[in-house]
Parts: structure tokens; C-alpha cells; sequence
């Protein structure tokens, strides 16, 4: 196609440019931020957390060999251990969640795709947490 | 007043018929222009230049000796009025500040435009979105209460406390250096949040908790990944990164 | 075409034009027009100071000021505006601090004070501290501030839109102001700016100087615009030589470098001020300075293999101190030459710097048609005016001082005239003239470059109508002026676009500029005195018998078509200070 002084070919816009119509306020509250200080506390905890559990699981006492059932059981015997994954599972889920959750912000370029592509991930987040949750509290070291 | 120092800044500058200082330079250019095509294209021009010119006047000879339709932005040519700022060899600079030979130009030159915002001709954007998001941070002192007869008093220390954030000169080499800018229109960027932190800093301004609440949205300051390219890139030398920093500090603990 | 309506058009955003939108915004529908996105605009360049006697380190008090203003320009002040601009400084720098200017503060809080060039003590006594300063960044911070209040009192700018021009209406045998034309740089498209007030804050000329501080942009564009529609300039010939540019680069080095302690030194090492200046010595006013160093250079005292420059000595000053109160220009030093201002001393020379002439004004800042007539709803302000508070040599940090109290005097004094006047009907076609100019130069097959016309202007300009000027050099000037003006005819640009056609947009501006070197040359020629800065060496002294008087330039154009320059003269308001030898 031919262009001229009178019919110029567009311009090529950035994704979602800034206008006098750009919303001034999309979230109340203190989200983002208390969204922002869970990344940095919640990383530091599970550094911790994930490298003391790595330690018990492939490192200390035999390494990975141990591994068997016996041995996760006996763990979770205890309300200490029970604590220990439950929060692991908790803030690792919750920490990666929102990583991705600005991944998409930054990303996504449409509002509709921004929107189900974190429709996916918090029904993923959500469905993990709980059932791992449910499996934490009603493990039964009995079972055949 | 010693005098060998005179000889010393002489080294070069005079120029004798012996040693030419000039060399030849290759400068890309990524040109577009509406009118002729939707297509991007680069464009290479060779210049016999002195080394120690400014990226800008390589600018100026292509246009005025060259190619007249080359277009670009600029107005003072010293690094104070902020209208070239492009990116040279992949970075962010202001063509007026960037000297040729500091920039390796044995190999092609490339200069293209900020990124970020929309290309209307060849290294020239459309700056609206940028001064929109400046506007947006209530760039400007806010009091309550009456004026007083003689100035407000300030401690150094106080004005001291800002001070880098003042030099900013809205040249958009901050924001268009940031990827989440890049991909990300709305996000405030980092021109707008020095220009908020110059005002919430500022022991006279009364409006820093306004201020605040807008930087806390969205598109505000949580979504900077201190990826420090502002800083890199702002010609003035402002810690930008870390002027953002503080704001961010400032949300937290409401002290500021 | 577009037609826009508003009640006042404010030409030009930078430090006159945004102090006067500021306060015509809120009393009138106003429209601000910029070439250039407002805080491009070069009072940002601006770096020293603003003088005001606000007294807040020493003793001091607006009539000193006033007498420094006077003498500074040569006694070819007027003196009521003086008076004016002195007095009016002290609430022009508080209005600035209540804006939020972050100036430099004294340990008791309250606004720092420097000195500077030719302002004194008493009459003449010592040097005072009087410029009220931010760093070495004032019209950066001055120029920003008046932005961010713009932000705040919703101004609206039409930002890149270059007014090509004045439309006058002539009603009942009087011209009036009818509004301007633009031309809109994005995209070619001409709008007519139908306005009851319009304010001319566009700025200077510089540019027709080779090694000068102006930016690129600084074209003369409202003086032409003006002169073409009939209007006087006054005392174009006087145009300030900053004594301190970076050699050969003509950026600015402040003067505030000297208030701070620096010294110039030739290639001996000798502080020669002390010769020429026994009292202010560094510090005595730009013309002075930028002379004596030429002299220097003359006499075979210059630095460097071609001894063209001199040395600014910063190197005894603690680098503390550089860091805090000259940061930007140490800066410069270091970008543009190598040379680290702590231990190395600066090569500098005389730059092309301010032009004390423009558009005639009152101290209204109402644009005056001759001697005594002004011109309804026309105003000006800035350096693009002439009021005249700088006479024939501008003091430093008058400037910064000027834009603020007449852009404020101008943007209240066309509000309130749009208040009550009526709009003036456009006259017929009221674009023709810019189009017809364009649509000529887009289309033009001429064999002329815009480069090589501006290049032989400056370079004539630099030769012969610089610091030193005689008979024969400003013959020499208007002479080949007038032939690059013929030349210009013939002149052609590459790009034939619409969109942001900058060759276009330089190709407008060469012609302004030649307009205003024709003026300005043909104005020196006639004044055969030496004054300011306009220095005869065939008329070396002042001659306040003959001189004593502002020129006034008219465009005249004859039957057949021939354009000249007729030269009037209008006389100086002198008040409390008879003239004197200006010593420093």
C-alpha cells in the first residue's frame, strides 16, 4: 500500500499508553503494597524454611535414600513438622502466585486475556493450597 | 595558577594539519517516516568527524549537509532542556551529552528512539503519555493555611534532603528505559515518581499524603523491580532508583 | 485551517510566558503557544542567580539596585522601569519561593544570597549579595516551578505550535490585535488563534552569533513577526558577550563562578580584571569583562597554541564548595572539554548571550507602535521585549529577575484588557501570508542550503559585529547580510512532509534571524558612540549629547516592493540618576 504526504501509514502505539482517561484509581486500600511487603518477608521466611527442609530431605542423616514413607510419616507426627510444611506450602504457593500475578500485569496486554489468565492462576493457587492443606491435616499413618 | 597545566588542556584541542583529529564515523539511524511508509528501516550515513563532538552535532551534519529530512528533537545542546533524549548504541542518553568518542565508534553508531512511546518521525515520539503521568503526581507544592508575608522557612538540611531530585529535566530517558514501562504504558515511571518524591520530600509541601495514595496504586511504585536502568540511563545523574525507594519506604512507614 | 478562540494567546512557555500564563489563566480563557514543549525552553539554561534586595545576608535595599540596573546598562535605561523591576524583584523572588522554587537556604532558613556582576553596595561601594540562587540551576528550577504551577492552574498549552504570525486588524485608523497564526509541527496543519490579548514571550535572537549560548531554537521568531507587521524593535544593536563561555562551544559558564571566587587569568597567569575593574574587578558587568578579555586575546595575552581564549580559575576554590554551589557547570568541564575544574583551569571565551533590545513595551508590557502608541490587546515580555530595564548592557541575573516581573505585569495587564475589550474581527484570509510562506518553501526548487545561508550569517556576524565593531565592519555586515537575504530567496528545503518537518521549521527560522541581523547591524551602524555592549572603536567613547536616545527600527517596504530599514529614535526616561563615567 501506498503512503503520501496526505494519507500517512499509522503509527505503531505502545501497549496501554498513559491519557487524560487513564483511571485514576484502580485499587483501594493498601493492596499492592501489602501485596509488595509479603514478597520480601514471605521470601525471607522461606529461604529458611526451604533450605532447612532440603537439608532434612536430601542432605543430613543418609540423604535422599531415607526417603520412604515411614519417614514422612514420622515426621508429621509431629505438630512441629505439620507447621513447618503447612507454612512452606503456604508462603511458596502464595509468594508464586503473586510472582506471576505481576507477570501478568506486566504482560498481558489486553484487559480480557490480563483477566483470565489470573482467573487461571487463582483457581490453580487456590485448588493447590487447599488440597495440599487437606492432605497435611488428614494424613493417616495407618493406611494400606 | 601552574602553567603546565595550560599545556595539558591544550593536548588535542587545537588541531594541527599533521595529525587530523578527525575520523570516520558510521552512524545507524532508524528511520520511519509515515508519509513514506508504514516499514522501519536503518539507515547508514559515514561522517568524517572529530571524535570528541557530541553525538549531536554528528545529528546536525547529517541533516544540514546530508539528509534534510532527518528528524529529531533539540533545543540547547548542553544537557538542560531534555528534548534528545534517544538511545545510542542500545542506551538511553541525550545526544547533546554523549561525546562520540566515548561511545566506540570504530563500530556503527545505532541511534533509534526512546522506547515506549509512540514513533511519529524518525527519532521523534509522542511525548504526551509522559507528561501525562507527570501531570498525574500533582507535580507541584501544595500548602494549607495562609501564606506567609516573607518566604517559608527551609533548614539546608531540609533542602538538602531533595536536592537530587530537583535536577530532573523531564527528558523521558528514566521512564523509557524501564521494561516494565515498555510493557506497561500506565505505569507511572520513574520521571513522574522522582517528580513525586521532589514534592513529598520537600519540608514545605503539605500534600505528601496525597501524593502517596496515588503512587500507591497499581500502576504506582510497587510495580517498579528496581531493575536500576533509570539510574543508568538519567543523564543528570539522579539516583532515581533509589529516589524510588524511598517512596516506596515513605508508603510503608508513613514517615517521610 | 483551524480556528481556535480564546481571550488571551500567550506566545512562547518559557519563564515570561508561563509567569504570565499563570496569572492571565486565572482571569481569562487563555492559550499558551510553545515551538517547544514548555520546560525546553531556555531560561532553563539560565544558571546564576535572580536579583532581589531582599537583605537576608547583607545590607541592602531596591534603590542600590535600581542605581546598579541603571548604571549596569549604561545610563540608556528607563529608569521608571527600573525603579519598577527593583522594587517589585522582592515579591517576585517570595511569590517564586511560595511556589516551591527550592532555593539555596542560609543557615537561618531563609533565602541565599550571592554576588554577581555589577551589583554593589551603596552606589558602587563593593560587591553585595543580591542574587537569590538555586545551586548553579536557577532557571532550571525557575522554569520548572512555573511549569508545575502551570500543571496546577490547568493552563493549556498547545505545545508545539510555532506562531509565524502577528494579526492586526486596523479599526477606526488604529491596528489592533486580532490574534496569530501557528503552524502545528506534528502535522503541517496552519490554525488561526483568534485572541483579545496576545502576549509575545518568545524569547531571543542569539543564534544569528556563531559561538553562542543560545539554544538552537532561540530564532528571533516573535521580533520578526512583529517587525513584519510594522511594528519598531528598540535598540537591537546592543547585544551582551557573556564573558565566560566554554572556548569555542560558547556554552555558559555561570557568572555566579566568579560571584563564588573564580578568577580569570591570561596565558601569564595574571588576574587582569584587577587592570580594567580596580574595584569589582572579575565581578565588574559583562561588557566590560567580555572586552577586557578580548583586549587580552588582542594584545598577544590570550591562551593556547592560537591564543584564543583565557582561562576562568576555579582551582583555589574547595571542591566542596564547587560541588555544592557549581555542580552543573563543573560538570560541563568535565563533559565537554576533559578537564577536572578542581585542579585544571577552564578555557573560555566571550559568548553570544542576550539580546537587551526587542520589542518596544511600557512597563505594562504593552507593545508600543512608535514613540508613545500602543498597540491595543498587544503585549510583550521576556527577553523578546524591551522595556527597557537592561539599556544597553543587561546586568546578570536581571534577566531572570525581568521575565518574572514583566511576564507578571503582561499576563495581568492582557487578562484584564480581554476582560472588557471585544474581539477584533480577523482580516480577510488571516492565514494567507504563513501559507503562502510554506507552501512557497515546501514547494521551492531554489538551489540554495539553509546550512550554508546561516553558516556565512553567523560567521559574518562573529567577524563584524561582536564585541569590537567599527564603520567598515558593519558596513561589511549589512552588506553581506543583504546578499544572504537574496540569496535566501532562492532557498529550498529536502524535506517536502508535513509531518514534523524540522527543515521546513529551520528554514522559517533563517529568514527570521536574517530579518533581525539586518536590524540589528543597520541599528549599530547608526549609533556612533560607544556604549554597553555596542563598542565603536572608531567611536570609542559614550556621546550622551547625540546618543543619549533608544533606536526604534521600522520596517519600511516602498512602492515597487523594496524593503528598508528607516531609524528613529526615542528618548530615555531618566528619573533620579544623571548620567555618570561608569567605572567598575
Amino acid at each position: 500500500m501506498a503512503y503520501d504526504v496526505d494519507n500517512p501509514a499509522p503509527v505503531i502505539e505502545p501497549p496501554r499508553a498513559r491519557t487524560s482517561r487513564t483511571p485514576r484509581k484502580f485499587t483501594p486500600g493498601n493492596f499492592e503494597m501489602h501485596a509488595w511487603l509479603f514478597m520480601r518477608l514471605s521470601g525471607i521466611v522461606l529461604v529458611v524454611l526451604v533450605i532447612g527442609h532440603l537439608l532434612i530431605q536430601l542432605v543430613l542423616d543418609g540423604g535422599v535414600s531415607k526417603i520412604n514413607f515411614a519417614f514422612v510419616a514420622g515426621r508429621w507426627a509431629s505438630p512441629f513438622w505439620m507447621t513447618w510444611d503447612l507454612l512452606m506450602l503456604w508462603l511458596a504457593m502464595l509468594h508464586g502466585a503473586n510472582g506471576l500475578r505481576t507477570v501478568i500485569n506486566d504482560y498481558a496486554e489486553r484487559d480480557g486475556t490480563r483477566f483470565w489468565l489470573k482467573m487461571l492462576l487463582y483457581t490453580a493457587t487456590v485448588f493447590t493450597v487447599l488440597l495440599g492443606t487437606l492432605v497435611i491435616f488428614t494424613f493417616d499413618p495407618n493406611i494400606r | 595558577m601552574a602553567t603546565p597545566v595550560m599545556e595539558k588542556s591544550e593536548a588535542g584541542a587545537g588541531g594541527t594539519a599533521a595529525d587530523s583529529p578527525y575520523i570516520t564515523a558510521t552512524f545507524r539511524i532508524r528511520r520511519f517516516n509515515p508519509e513514506i511508509s508504514d516499514e522501519v528501516t536503518w539507515q547508514d550515513f559515514q561522517l568524517e568527524i572529530d571524535p570528541k563532538e557530541r553525538v549531536l552535532d554528528a545529528l546536525h551534519k547529517i541533516k544540514w549537509e546530508i539528509d534534510g529530512t532527518l528528524t529529531f528533537r533539540r533545543s540547547c545542546a548542553h544537557g538542560i532542556c531534555g528534548s534528545d533524549a534517544m538511545r545510542i548504541n542500545g542506551r538511553n542518553r541525550l545526544a547533546c551529552k554523549t561525546l562520540i568518542k566515548d561511545i566506540s565508534p570504530e563500530k556503527p553508531i545505532t541511534i533509534e528512539p526512546i522506547k515506549g512511546l509512540t514513533v511519529q518521525k524518525d527519532l521523534v515520539v509522542d511525548m504526551e503519555p509522559f507528561f501525562q503521568a507527570y501531570r498525574d503526581v500533582m507535580p507541584f507544592l501544595i500548602t494549607k493555611g495562609n501564606e506567609p508575608t516573607r518566604e517559608r522557612l527551609q533548614s539546608a538540611e531540609d533542602r538538602e534532603r531533595f536536592d537530587d531530585t530537583t535536577k530532573c529535566i523531564l527528558c523521558a530517558a528514566c521512564t523509557s528505559a524501564c521494561p516494565v514501562f515498555w510493557n506497561d504504558g500506565q505505569y507511572f515511571g520513574p520521571a513522574a515518581i522522582v517528580n513525586a518524591h521532589r514534592f513529598i520530600f520537600d519540608s514545605r509541601d503539605e500534600g505528601g499524603e496525597q501524593r502517596l495514595e496515588i503512587l500507591n496504586d497499581r500502576e504506582g511504585v510497587w510495580r517498579c523491580r528496581t531493575v536500576f536502568n533509570c539510574t543508568e540511563a538519567c543523564p543528570r545523574g539522579i539516583e532515581i532508583t533509589k529516589a524510588i525507594q524511598e517512596v516506596k519506604r515513605a508508603l510503608i512507614t508513613r514517615r517521610y | 485551517m483551524k480556528i481556535h478562540k480564546y481571550d488571551t494567546v500567550i506566545v512562547g512557555a518559557g519563564g515570561a510566558g508561563m509567569r504570565a500564563a499563570i496569572e492571565a489563566t486565572k482571569r481569562s480563557r487563555t492559550a499558551v503557544l510553545t515551538k517547544l514543549y514548555p520546560t525546553r525552553s531556555h531560561t532553563g539554561a539560565a544558571q546564576g542567580g535572580m536579583a532581589a534586595a531582599l537583605a537576608n545576608v547583607e545590607e541592602d535595599n531596591w534603590e542600590w539596585h535600581t542605581f546598579d540596573t541603571v548604571k549596569g546598562g549604561d545610563y540608556l535605561v528607563d529608569q521608571d522601569a527600573a525603579e519598577i523591576l527593583a522594587k517589585e524583584a522582592i515579591d517576585a523572588v517570595l511569590d517564586l519561593e511560595k511556589m516551591g522554587l527550592p532555593f539555596n537556604r542560609t543557615p537561618d532558613g531563609t533565602i541565599d544570597q550571592r554576588r554577581f556582576g555589577g551589583h554593589s553596595r551603596n552606589h558602587g561601594e563593593a560587591p553585595v549579595r543580591r542574587s537569590c540562587y538555586a545551586a548553579d540551576r536557577t532557571g532550571h528550577m525557575i522554569l520548572q516551578t512555573l511549569y508545575q504551577n502551570c500543571v496546577k492552574e490547568g493552563v493549556e498549552f498547545y505545545n508545539e505550535f510555532y506562531v509565524l504570525d502577528l494579526l492586526l486588524s486596523e479599526v477606526d485608523g488604529v491596528k489592533r490585535t486580532a490574534g496569530v497564526v501557528a503552524y502545528e509541527l506534528a502535522t503541517g496543519e496552519i490554525h488561526v488563534f483568534q485572541a483579545k490579548a496576545v502576549v509575545f514571550a518568545s524569547g531571543g535572537n542569539g543564534k544569528f552569533f556563531k559561538v553562542s549560548s543560545n539554544a538552537h531554537t532561540l530564532t528571533g521568531d516573535g521580533q520578526a513577526a512583529a517587525f513584519r507587521r510594522g511594528l519598531p524593535l528598540e535598540d537591537m544593536e546592543f547585544f551582551q558577550f557573556h564573558p565566560t563561555g566554554i572556548w569555542r562551544m560558547g556554552i555558559l559558564l555561570t557568572e555566579g563562578a566568579r560571584g563564588e571566587g573564580g578568577i580569570l587569568r591570561n596565558k601569564d597567569g595574571e588576574r587582569f580584571m584587577e587592570k580594567y575593574a580596580p574595584v569589582m574587578k572579575d565581578l565588574a558587568s559583562r561588557d566590560v569583562v567580555s572586552r577586557s578579555i578580548y583586549t587580552e586575546i588582542r594584545e598577544g595575552r590570550g591562551c593556547g597554541p592560537e591564543g584564543d581564549h583565557v582561562y576562568l580559575d576555579l582551582t583555589h576554590l574547595p571542591p566542596e564548595q564547587l560541588d555544592a554551589k557549581l555542580p552543573d557547570i563543573t560538570e560541563f568541564a568535565r563533559t565537554y572539554l576533559g578537564i577536572e575544574p578542581y585542579t585544571d583551569p577552564i578555557p573560555i571565551q566571550p559568548t553570544a548571550h542576550y539580546a537587551m533590545g526587542g520589542i518596544p513595551t511600557n512597563v505594562m508590557g504593552e507593545v508600543l507602535a512608535d514613540n508613545t502608541t500602543v498597540v491595543p490587546g498587544l503585549y510583550a515580555a521576556g527577553e523578546v521585549a524591551c522595556v527597557s530595564v537592561h539599556g544597553a548592557n543587561r546586568l546578570g541575573t536581571n534577566s531572570l529577575l525581568d521575565i518574572n516581573v514583566f511576564g507578571r505585569r503582561a499576563g495581568i495587564a492582557a487578562a484584564e484588557y480581554a476582560a472588557t475589550a471585544d474581539y477584533v474581527d480577523l482580516p480577510e484570509d488571516p492565514a494567507a501570508f504563513v501559507q503562502g510562506q510554506v507552501e512557497a518553501l515546501r514547494s521551492s526548487e531554489g538551489t540554495e542550503r539553509v546550512t550554508e545561508i546561516r553558516k556565512a550569517l553567523q560567521e559574518t556576524m562573529d567577524k563584524n559585529v561582536m564585541v569590537f565593531r567599527t564603520e567598515q565592519t558593519l558596513k561589511e555586515a549589512v552588506e553581506e547580510i543583504a546578499s544572504l537575504r537574496k540569496r535566501y530567496k532562492n532557498v529550498s528545503v529536502q524535506d517536502k512532509g508535513k509531518r514534523f518537518n524540522t527543515d521546513l521549521l529551520e528554514a522559517i527560522e533563517l529568514g527570521n534571524l536574517l530579518d533581525l541581523a539586518e536590524v540589528t547591524a543597520v541599528s549599530a551602524l547608526a549609533r556612533k558612540e560607544s556604549r554597553g555592549g555596542h563598542y565603536r572603536e572608531d567611536y570609542p567613547n559614550r556621546d550622551d549629547v547625540n546618543f543619549m536616545r533608544h533606536t526604534m527600527a521600522y520596517r519600511e517596504v516602498g512602492d515597487d516592493g523594496t524593503e528598508s530599514i528607516r531609524l528613529d529614535y526615542k528618548p530615555v526616561v531618566q528619573t533620579r540618576y544623571q548620567p555618570m563615567e561608569r567605572k567598575y
